[in-house]
């Protein structure tokens, strides 16, 4: 299989790692080979976080700018900030507000290079449904409605499933098929 | 088979129980922090036998490890690079002396720097000291690798180092494993005085010994696949060959395949040194020039001795400085190949483009600050609030980022914070000027290298402030418990340290403890020790502002919630955005009014008493 590279951006305590571990978990159940790259130390007070994830036979760990695939982000600026990473036709999905993305200043970009991009509000999406903190499973269930790149909406569900605590489970997948029910009706 | 996704310094931490590590110290440091966590839950998880402990500094953590293997076991530290320095004195002796069961070094290199004071490259130390090294490209890699380390540590009774960069420390790959076996090797130590004690007529001979090891070494290297090997096809010579090792090697060998490019031969040197020479030579003498791409320095273009064939940094080809990106590489690529007028990789401006337009966005940047809640915020605003015209020294921790509160002025390495206010001290009094200081650290940074400095000003009569900020962790790292805690990082009891004693015991005789949360008292207390230490027969000032780490100990440093809320009495001065900077305190960027963050907000209740206005309140039984 060619690699396929995620970006996943988003804020300091927004949990890009459990978000990593769902697309890693699920990769690796898949047989994958996964590879990635994870921001730790000084750097992680800063705000910004980044995780890079390459699933395939890759050697390195870091994507190289130009070439994601996909760019998942729990944060609208954080989105912008990594949208060099994207490759041509590369796609787009951010947390924000449906009519506002993207801004007037990257639509061209994103044309030029046949970006196509998707939002949603999945912070407000979690807090409605009880989960202020469930940003990054928002996200994920409502990429995984695309039926894009190598792993299903199914599959994902499954990890969120069984990685879950107990306490965790109904919320969590309650938010997924809610979010996941969002980004159907867009297609 | 197991299998998991590790983290980069698990992997390693899986290598180094699978070959046989039975001892096992470090000290933490980004980006090698997670190595010894790692070797303690695989060695609880498989019932090994293997001895772990956080040292008290990076030298400590050396001394230990070597001892064990000169008594014959095989031993493991494990340190960031500028942790190296610290060990230094002891690094460079190791190889001469040598050991009988291996000895493995890992020193963790940041490029970039992320996590960092300096960029420096530790196969540098590692020639300096004169000790084999190893550069891993990814986990999997420095898995295998640390194997190979103790190999040759104990074939050739040399300490080896291996260098992952921070891409393999935090990299996270899929690792298949097996189960693990302690390994049982009695400590053995044979007395040989002029060995282990040499005076230097027999350093001498132990050198001689050494330089001969490293021409066996050397040849092991010309040998050593998959880590030093190349690509050569049958073409009698090519325009142009890549020289790369570590992290670059591999990313260098993914750009090709994606390329498709076949027609630029690879000289992969992952054990750099002692140079393999014969192997190099071998590829040089096949391509009419080569360009080495090796983070962070300039170690195999040094020893790749034909200058004329050579590109790299030396020729302006590579940067200087900086981590050596994936997107980074491929530009100097391309410009060695347009140099050597070949087909670049890719003549695409659009990345280039794309970096363009996000500077245009103003996106906002998002510096480091000091978590909602954290005690050092609450003693820097005290700290300045107390001393407002004070030099502040400080130290490497979380708390540098008291910087944003302007209460940190000067940061050089562990321990400066009380050496350089000496030596502020003494610059500006023999001026005849008193100048008020005040020194901040750690408790962590103050066991690894603040009680020589302390006692010197003591001795010295060096009149400053001392702030210890005792948080009971080594949080900036990952929370790694403070020899003032009685747990010891594998569950053992630890005879605990009491930070009062040693700081009484450097010879201080004024001590106060004063909990930061509680501003007001702090302020005074600063003030105090203040008048105490630059009157005539004052000397230096010791105050220790104990809190426990908001991350590491929620409970404790927050026992009863506080929630807090801005009135209409705020007057939008700026002052606790800018004085106070908690992120749990913001503008609101459309009505421009002060608010609290009520996610981020740790409910500390210090801003209470912050406000010039009063209007930081907290909120009595309503719902927020
Ligand atoms: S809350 Fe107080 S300190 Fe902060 S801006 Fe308002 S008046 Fe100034
Ligand atoms: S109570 Fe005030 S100081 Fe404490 S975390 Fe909240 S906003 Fe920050």
């Amino acid at each position: 299989m060619k690699t396929v590279n995620y970006v996943l951006g988003g804020l300091g305590g927004q949990g890009i790692l459990f978000m990593t571990k769902i697309f890693a978990t699920t990769a690796l159940n898949k047989g994958y080979n996964i590879l990635g790259a994870e921001t730790h130390g000084m750097a992680q007070r800063g705000g910004s976080v980044v995780s890079h994830l390459r699933i395939g036979d890759t050697k390195s760990s870091l994507i190289r700018a130009g070439s994601a695939d996909f760019l998942i982000s729990m944060d609208e600026s954080e989105a912008y900030r990594y949208l060099p990473y994207l490759k041509k036709g590369g796609k787009l999905f951010a947390n924000a507000l449906v009519d506002a993305f993207p801004d007037k200043r990257v639509a061209a970009f994103l044309e030029k290079m046949q970006i196509e991009s998707r939002a949603m509000e999945a912070s407000k999406t979690a807090m409605e449904l009880g989960s202020p903190k469930s940003t990054n499973l928002a996200m994920i269930a409502f990429y995984s409605a695309f039926g894009q790149g190598p792993l299903s909406a199914d599959d994902l569900r499954a990890t969120v499933d069984t990685i879950s605590p107990g306490s965790f489970k109904e919320k969590n997948l309650k938010i997924f098929d809610t979010c996941y029910g969002v980004g159907k009706k867009m297609i | 088979m197991k299998e998991e996704f590790l983290l980069g310094n698990g992997a390693m931490a899986l290598g180094l129980l699978e070959a046989g590590c039975q001892i096992m110290t470090s000290y933490p440091g980004t980006p090698s922090s997670e190595i010894l966590p790692e070797v303690t839950r695989f060695a609880k998880a498989e019932n090994l036998n293997t001895s772990i402990e956080w040292s008290v500094n990076e030298k400590v953590a050396f001394d230990n490890a070597f001892a064990a293997a000169v008594a014959g076991k095989r031993a493991a530290c494990c340190m960031k690079m500028v942790g190296l320095n610290v060990a230094a004195d002891s690094f460079m002796s190791a190889a001469y002396i040598g050991n009988i069961g291996g000895l493995v070094i890992i020193s963790c290199d940041d490029p970039g720097p992320h996590s960092s004071q300096t960029e420096q490259d530790s196969r540098m130390m590692a020639r300096f000291g004169k000790v084999p090294v190893l550069d891993p490209g990814n986990p999997e890699e420095a898995r295998e690798m640390i194997k190979t380390a103790f190999d040759i540590s104990e074939e050739f009774q040399v300490p080896v180092m291996v260098r992952p960069a921070i891409r393999v420390c935090h990299a996270r790959q899929n690792i298949k494993y097996g189960s693990l076996k302690s390994n049982l090797t009695e400590a053995d130590f044979k007395k040989e005085p002029t060995r282990w004690a040499s005076t230097p007529k027999f350093r001498f001979l132990q050198h001689k010994a050494l330089n001969e090891k490293h021409v066996k070494i050397s040849e092991k290297f010309n040998l050593l696949t998959p880590y030093n090997t190349h690509n050569l096809g049958n073409e009698k010579t090519y325009d142009l060959g890549v020289v790369a090792g570590g992290v670059p090697a591999f990313v260098i060998k993914d750009l090709f395949e994606e390329y498709a490019r076949n027609d630029i031969p690879i000289l992969k040197l992952s054990a750099p040194y002692p140079f393999p020479e014969k192997l190099a030579n071998e590829f040089m003498n096949r391509c009419k020039k080569v360009i080495v791409i090796e983070e962070t320095d300039t170690v195999i273009e040094y020893m790749l001795r034909d200058k004329h064939k050579t590109l790299g940094r030396l020729t302006g080809h590579v940067p200087m400085e900086g981590e050596l990106v994936p997107e980074k590489i491929e530009a100097v690529l391309n410009k060695a190949m347009k140099d050597c007028n070949m087909e670049p990789l890719s003549a695409d401006t659009i990345v280039q483009e794309a970096f363009e337009l996000v500077q245009t966005l103003e996106l906002p940047i998002r510096k480091p600050t000091l978590c909602p809640g954290c005690p050092h915020r609450a003693s820097f605003y005290s700290i300045r609030k107390a001393m407002p015209k004070a030099i502040y020294t400080s130290d490497i921790g979380c708390y540098t980022l008291g910087i944003n509160l302007g209460a940190v002025d000067t940061v050089l390495d562990m321990g400066a914070g009380i050496t350089m206010a000496s030596g502020f001290w003494n610059a500006y009094i023999q001026d005849d000027v008193k100048k008020p200081i005040v020194a901040t650290m750690g408790d962590s940074t103050f066991f690894h290298s603040g009680t020589t400095g302390l006692m010197n000003a003591v001795y010295n009569d060096s009149r400053f402030v001392l702030v210890i900020l005792d948080n009971y962790i080594t949080a900036m790292t990952g929370m790694q418990p403070a020899i003032t805690q009685d747990r010891r990082v594998d569950g053992r009891k630890g005879n605990l340290i009491e930070l009062e004693t040693i700081v009484k015991g450097c010879g201080v005789k004024y001590l106060k403890v004063v909990d930061p949360f509680d501003t007001k008292t702090m302020i005074k207390t600063v003030k105090d020790a203040a008048e105490y230490a630059y009157s005539d027969d004052g000397s230096i000032a010791v105050i220790i502002a104990r809190h426990a780490c908001v991350i590491g100990f929620k409970d404790q440093a927050i026992p009863e919630s506080i929630p807090v809320k801005v009135t209409d009495d705020c007057n939008e001065c700026g002052y606790c955005h800018t004085r106070f900077e908690c992120p749990g305190l913001y503008q609101d960027k459309e009505n421009e009014k002060t608010e609290i963050n009520q996610t981020l907000c740790a409910q500390c209740g210090v801003c209470l008493d912050i406000c010039p206005q009063g209007a930081i309140v907290r909120v009595q039984g309503e719902k927020i």
